[in-house]
């Protein structure tokens, strides 16, 4: 039995949900979404914290696109989401396939690879960072027997630079190898054993019924890991601090020190928009690829 | 074809642990560095050292690092909590009224998952300063509970999905209304939910550091992710002090996810792949 509801009863509905999301709506409204309506307007002033100062037009975003530092964190910002997505991307994959496999210890393995998603920032960085801190750390000291090194992980730009992505998709990794784990799981046996009449090619199988039916949750991920990883700032700031020589500095790291350690708003509120404008505009083309599969 | 089947299991198995491996190097060699004296740190290897729990009775007799503990624990538990009452109604409303306004609302939320949190940090900043509320915990509270809103909202919006309305219904013919329906049919029957909510807000709290790097300059207000980077300048040699903060701060992760991680993922999943 369907219970019939009222014209006026879907009014009051109506009226009901606006006093259920009122709360919510509230906090972000004053945590969201005024600070970014004030934050586009800070990005057009040339003031400080203490006085934010008078609008100054676009000249914040010229000098910003002007300056060859703004392009090298845009540079790192789009590299490091890249390798952190391809890298993270494959491993979970490889895992997920395995882990949906009958093999033993399956349960262990799942549950101990999500650790490193889930420990704070500041323990990754400082376990990290006594394994490759000198020559005398633990892994050139693994690299010595392989007659490798010693690598300069942390002082050497390039160096830093692989660090920092590797660590990061040490820490992404997790994320991607549950997800599709999950979304393995959901695939039925049938559609396998149909297929199997066709085809006995495991290379087949896995290209026409398990890549198709990954498409849309790898298509979420990746732009859940773009946003990510260009939003990443406790990775950067304390394992290298933009470092060395501005080696790892990315998009929000610059957009941060701006106004907390140059005392100017305008710039880095600029950054942060163009940040934001280009996530949006990533996130859109993904978003749009995922329409158009289904 | 049976052994060739079970030689592919046994590979795959090698690979699963060489993985293991390399996951946990840093884990556990943090762990071990947490149980020796800094002199055999820096001069001897994990094999002839010894491990003594003196580093633990250190600093937890410091009050400087019990006061990050604190910190942490009041900031992460009162925020979690003001997360649940806003979103478990917030994560209702987007389940079951299907109108404009509710779906335009759920889908900024997904939107405003994307903002770098700088672009706010400034102008929050300003505000907060201006009423006096920087250093405070109300500051970092009301920031939290923000933060971890859109996804919660989508997590509670996800576990309602599940419970059907023909519930409800019999409520309402008894004479309750929607709030109280929800309040005493559907919010009961979401424990699970609620649990891992709770956990997923706990630990954002818990491990946050950006804003509390920025909120929280009082030294007697800084949460432990803070308070432990403070560590690595202050005391740049002394792993052994380090380590052991280190591993205390990974503890409740390690517990609250291995207890709840089903719940919470599969929250994570339904949220994402929904949207």
């Amino acid at each position: 039995m369907k219970v019939q509801r009222s014209l006026a009863g879907r009014k009051r509905d109506y009226m009901l949900s606006m006093g259920f999301l009122l709360p919510s709506v509230i906090l972000i409204g004053f945590v969201n979404l005024y600070p970014v309506i004030t934050g586009i307007l800070y990005s057009l002033k040339d003031g400080n914290i203490v006085n934010t100062g008078n609008f100054v037009g676009l000249q914040n975003y010229q000098s910003v696109i002007t300056s060859s530092r703004f392009w090298n964190a845009m540079g790192f910002s789009l590299l490091f989401s890249l390798v952190t997505i391809i890298g993270s991307y494959l491993i979970g994959l490889a895992l997920a396939l395995i882990l949906n496999k009958d093999v033993p210890g399956r349960g262990f393995f799942r549950a101990a690879f999500i650790i490193p998603w889930v420990i704070p920032t500041i323990v990754s960085v400082s376990a990290w960072r006594w394994l490759i801190n000198d020559q005398g750390s633990l892994i050139n000291v693994l690299l010595g027997y392989l007659n490798i090194g010693p690598i300069m992980f942390l002082a050497d730009p390039a160096w830093a630079r692989v660090t920092v992505c590797i660590i990061k998709i040490w820490i992404s990794y997790p994320f991607v190898l549950i997800s599709l784990l999950a979304s393995l799981q959901s695939i039925g046996t049938e559609m396998y054993e149909s297929a199997r009449l066709d085809t006995s090619s495991g290379a087949k199988l896995f290209r026409y019924i398990t890549l198709p039916h990954l498409k849309p949750t790898s298509i979420i991920l990746v732009i859940l890991l773009t946003v990510w990883s260009f939003n990443d700032f406790g990775l950067i700031y304390l394992l290298t601090g933009g470092g060395p020589d501005m080696a790892t500095e990315n998009m929000v790291y610059l957009a941060y020190l701006y106004p907390f350690k140059y005392n100017k708003i305008g710039p880095g509120s600029a950054i942060a928009v163009i940040t934001l404008i280009l996530l949006m505009i990533l996130a859109y083309i993904m978003m749009k690829m995922r329409r158009s599969e289904e | 074809m049976k052994t060739k089947a079970h030689t592919t299991r046994w590979i795959l198995f090698a690979v699963l642990c060489v993985v293991f491996v390399i996951t946990y190097l840093p884990i556990f060699t943090i762990i071990a560095n947490s149980f020796r004296s800094e002199a055999e740190i820096m001069a001897k290897g994990f094999f002839d050292s010894v491990y003594t729990l003196d580093t633990y009775k250190k600093l937890l007799s410091n009050s400087e690092f019990v006061g990050y503990l604190k910190n942490s624990l009041l900031i992460s538990v009162v925020s979690a909590f003001a997360n649940i009452c806003i979103s478990a109604f917030a994560g209702y409303a987007v389940s079951r009224f299907k109108n404009r306004l509710v779906n335009g609302y759920s889908n900024l939320l997904l939107l405003l998952q994307m903002f770098p949190l700088i672009l706010c940090a400034v102008p929050l900043f300003i505000v907060f300063r201006s009423v006096n509320l920087m250093n405070s915990y109300t500051s970092i509270i009301i920031l939290y509970t923000a933060t971890s809103l859109p996804f919660t909202t989508w997590m509670f919006r996800g576990y309602f999905d599940e419970i059907p309305e023909e519930i409800e219904q019999a409520a309402w013919i008894d004479g309750c209304g929607r709030f109280k329906s929800f309040l005493k049919v559907v919010l009961p029957l979401s424990g699970p939910g609620m649990a891992s909510v709770s956990i997923y807000c706990f630990l954002q709290g818990w491990n946050e550091f950006f804003l509390a790097n920025i909120f929280l300059m009082d030294n007697a207000k800084r949460t432990l992710p803070v308070g432990i980077s403070m560590f690595i300048n202050q005391y740049s040699r002394d792993y052994g002090r380090l380590s052991c903060a280190a591993v205390l701060a990974m503890i409740p992760t390690f517990i609250f996810f291995l207890v709840g991680q089903k719940y919470i993922v599969g929250g994570a999943i339904s949220g994402s792949v929904k949207g």
